[in-house]
């Protein structure tokens, strides 16, 4: 009992320790709120991600090979919902007229959005596709008539005569174009002549149909739709030549998806062997996004290491104000000896102050972590809108409101720690107190 | 004679000091027995504080046995010679050692604490309470028991200190130079304290002074030279 007992009084009596308290505070409220930001924000480009990604896509599907045969033995596996035929190809757009495209992006732009002419070219086929992603509600969130597809039911139709393009509304918007515009598909593609390979662009006349928007902005920077038909003419010759070089696929559970990507891999390259099966990749939404998800995560593992730093620091000021605690009460160790302490008991006293301050630091540093997690956007709010700063801008993170994920796997470790370190930093000076010989101090002074 | 509490039996001590090797006590016997009075008298530098500290179980002899009751101690496992010190052995030193955080009745209360857990200690804390109280008065301080040690005169910290060495009720109280730091008056008030409480309590004392007065009033005298005792 005298162990808590002086502990907790030889804390009170100096209030120095309060700046070890503090110190793990600090530690453990900037590893909480820093790291609950991040995974917030993981969880909603994920989110944002898997909204405008199937679920799962084939790629690299070989030439020559119908898509009714590779549907067949996509839609046998008893995790496959739907799945619709693609054909995705690098392209270049420009307005009509303007043969050669911009040159560059101009200055200032975000390069997920419109600047760039360089784009992929999604030829679809909108019914299918429908049931695989969010396509019909990407069309369907614009009022402006200007921009908005008139027939949401056959977005890609031929308009004029020319095949309809659906571009993203920043694009749009960053052009200057409006639906009914024409606007100019330059694509390439490589040709075997005469046992030489030539790179050979061809450009395609298109109107503009209207414009799309997922919750993502990068994927909206980077594609434009076109119908699968077009591409197939405009590739093979044949609009009717039911190629297509990636199938998008819905799950019916996305739990799942690892084993039925390595399932529908295996079927693949049975159901087609011999004919270029071996190119064929199947592939994850999330493994399709591993780049931009593992950008993010790997930012947070070093937030968490640099903000561990702090952690170290505020350990050695706990040991620092632990140590000329113990140097001063090296008087005190005598007597509590005589009265009946063992030098573990003598150990479990100064330990003791390291673990309360630990306890104390880890409870506060939590508790202000969660706080400040769950009100930074609150705050952020009032700071914008009473100073002008903004500490998380749309512009630059794509999110209206400043996004946390607690996790308490997370908070546990973090306080786990704290209470650890404190431990065994106090643990040093107290060993030096139980060691310390309680004769030194009784024999007169 | 009393039956023996504490015996000394031929107990040496030497130090070490680099490869040299001081001996202070050269073989020691001696014997206090229930509820008596010891004086320990001796030039400075004789001993009497190593002897003490060895027959306080606070610094192991080099040779010969310290006995308890008739048992001896110093083989046994640290945490027993420390719980034996707790219940059966008080400390009095010449420089009080109170625990300067701790106010008069904490310091004494703290004696309480130590081989209780904090349940044990949490369910009797009233009689525990009472108990210091009391002892404070019974050693003369009927106020001041929330001061710290830093506003008490010399004579009440050394009230405090007895008082502390008595609430777990042991049966002998090495006492050094108990009012070695005291003006003459207040010394002859402590010293009232300790007989009173060697009449009312039964308890033994062993007390290192340098008074012959003083001594002369206690039960029996011993003196040592040189690390033995020579009457
Ligand atoms: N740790 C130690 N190392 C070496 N020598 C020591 C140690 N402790 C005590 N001594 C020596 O032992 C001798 C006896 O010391 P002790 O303190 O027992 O004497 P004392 O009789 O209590 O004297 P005083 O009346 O001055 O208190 C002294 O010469 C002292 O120098
Ligand atoms: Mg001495």
């Amino acid at each position: 009992m005298y162990r808590y007992f002086l502990a907790l009084r030889y804390l009170l009596a100096r209030p120095i320790n309060l700046l070890g308290v503090v110190g793990i505070m600090l530690g453990v409220w900037a590893l909480i709120v820093v790291v609950s930001i991040f995974s917030g924000f993981l969880k909603e480009v994920a989110r944002h991600l898997q909204s405008s990604t199937a679920d799962m896509t084939a790629i690299n599907l070989p030439e020559g090979v119908p898509f009714d045969e590779i549907r067949a033995i996509v839609e046998a596996d008893p995790n496959v919902a739907a799945c619709s035929p693609r054909i995705v190809w690098q392209g270049l757009v420009h307005p009509f007229g303007d043969q050669v495209g911009r040159a560059a992006p101009p200055a200032g732009m975000s390069e997920l959005g419109a600047a760039t002419p360089f784009v992929s070219v999604l030829g679809i086929d909108p019914d299918l596709e429908r049931g695989v992603t969010r396509f019909r509600d990407w069309l369907d969130v614009l009022d402006d008539p200007t921009l908005r597809v008139a027939d949401l039911d056959a977005p890609l139709a031929m308009r004029d005569g020319l095949p309809g393009l659906v571009l993203s509304r920043q694009r749009m918007a960053e052009d200057g174009v409006v639906a009914g515009d024409r606007a100019k598909l330059t694509v390439g593609r490589m040709r075997r002549e005469g046992g030489r390979e030539e790179l050979d662009f061809r450009p395609l006349a298109c109107t503009v149909a209207g414009a799309y928007e997922t919750s993502y902005a990068g994927f909206d920077g980077m594609n434009v739709f076109v119908h699968i038909d077009t591409m197939r003419g405009f590739l093979d010759g044949d609009a009717r030549s039911e190629s297509a070089n990636e199938v998008a696929i819905r799950l019916h559970d996305t739990a799942e998806a690892a084993n039925t990507a390595a399932r529908l891999q295996r079927a693949l390259a049975e159901g087609v062997a011999g004919r270029g099966a071996s190119w064929i990749r199947v592939r994850t939404w999330a493994e399709a996004n591993a780049g931009r998800i593992g950008n993010v995560e790997h930012q947070r593992s070093l937030m968490k290491l640099v903000l561990f730093v702090i952690m170290v620091v505020a350990a050695f000021l706990m040991y620092a104000t632990l140590s000329m605690m113990v140097t001063e009460k090296t008087h005190d160790i005598g007597i509590l000896t005589a009265m009946g302490a063992s030098p573990r008991g003598v150990m479990a006293v100064f330990t003791g102050c390291g673990v309360a301050i630990a306890v104390v630091g880890a409870g506060l540093g939590v508790a202000f972590g969660c706080l400040s997690s769950i009100y930074l956007d609150s705050l952020n709010k009032f700071l914008t809108a009473n100073f002008g700063i903004d500490l998380f801008p749309v512009r630059i993170y794509h999110l209206r409101h400043v996004p946390y994920d607690l996790d308490p796997v997370w908070i546990s470790q973090v306080a786990g720690s704290a209470l650890v370190v404190g431990a065994l930093v106090a643990a040093i000076p107290a060993w030096r107190a139980a060691r310390y010989d309680p004769l030194d101090s009784l024999r007169n002074e | 004679m009393t039956r023996a509490i504490l015996e000394a039996s031929a107990v040496t001590k030497s130090y070490a000091i680099g490869s040299r090797s001081i001996p202070v006590l050269r073989g020691v016997d001696l014997s206090i027995g229930e509820g008596e009075v010891v004086a320990l008298l001796g030039a400075s530098g004789a001993g009497k504080s190593t002897l003490l500290h060895v027959l306080g179980l606070l610094d192991p002899p080099s040779s010969g046995r310290v006995l308890f009751e008739g048992r001896p101690v110093h083989d046994l496992p640290i945490r027993e010679r420390a719980s034996l010190r707790h219940r059966q052995i008080g400390f009095v030193f010449q420089f009080y050692h109170l625990i300067p955080e701790l106010n008069a009745l904490e310091n004494v209360k703290l004696g309480t604490m130590m081989d209780r857990g904090l349940l044990s200690w949490m369910k009797d804390r009233r009689e525990l309470d009472e108990r210091a109280r009391d002892l404070l008065r019974t050693v003369g301080l009927t106020e001041r028991h929330t001061h710290r040690p830093s506003e008490l005169s010399g004579g009440e910290r050394q009230r405090v200190a007895i008082a502390r060495a008595l609430i777990a009720r042991p049966k002998v109280i090495l006492a050094d130079e108990p009012t070695g730091n005291l003006d003459s008056e207040t010394a002859a008030g402590v010293l009232d304290l300790l007989f009173r409480i060697n009449r009312e309590e039964g308890v033994a004392f062993l007390m290192v002074t340098h008074d012959e007065r003083l001594a002369e009033r206690c039960d029996r005298l011993i003196r040592m030279k040189d690390g033995v005792v020579v009457s």
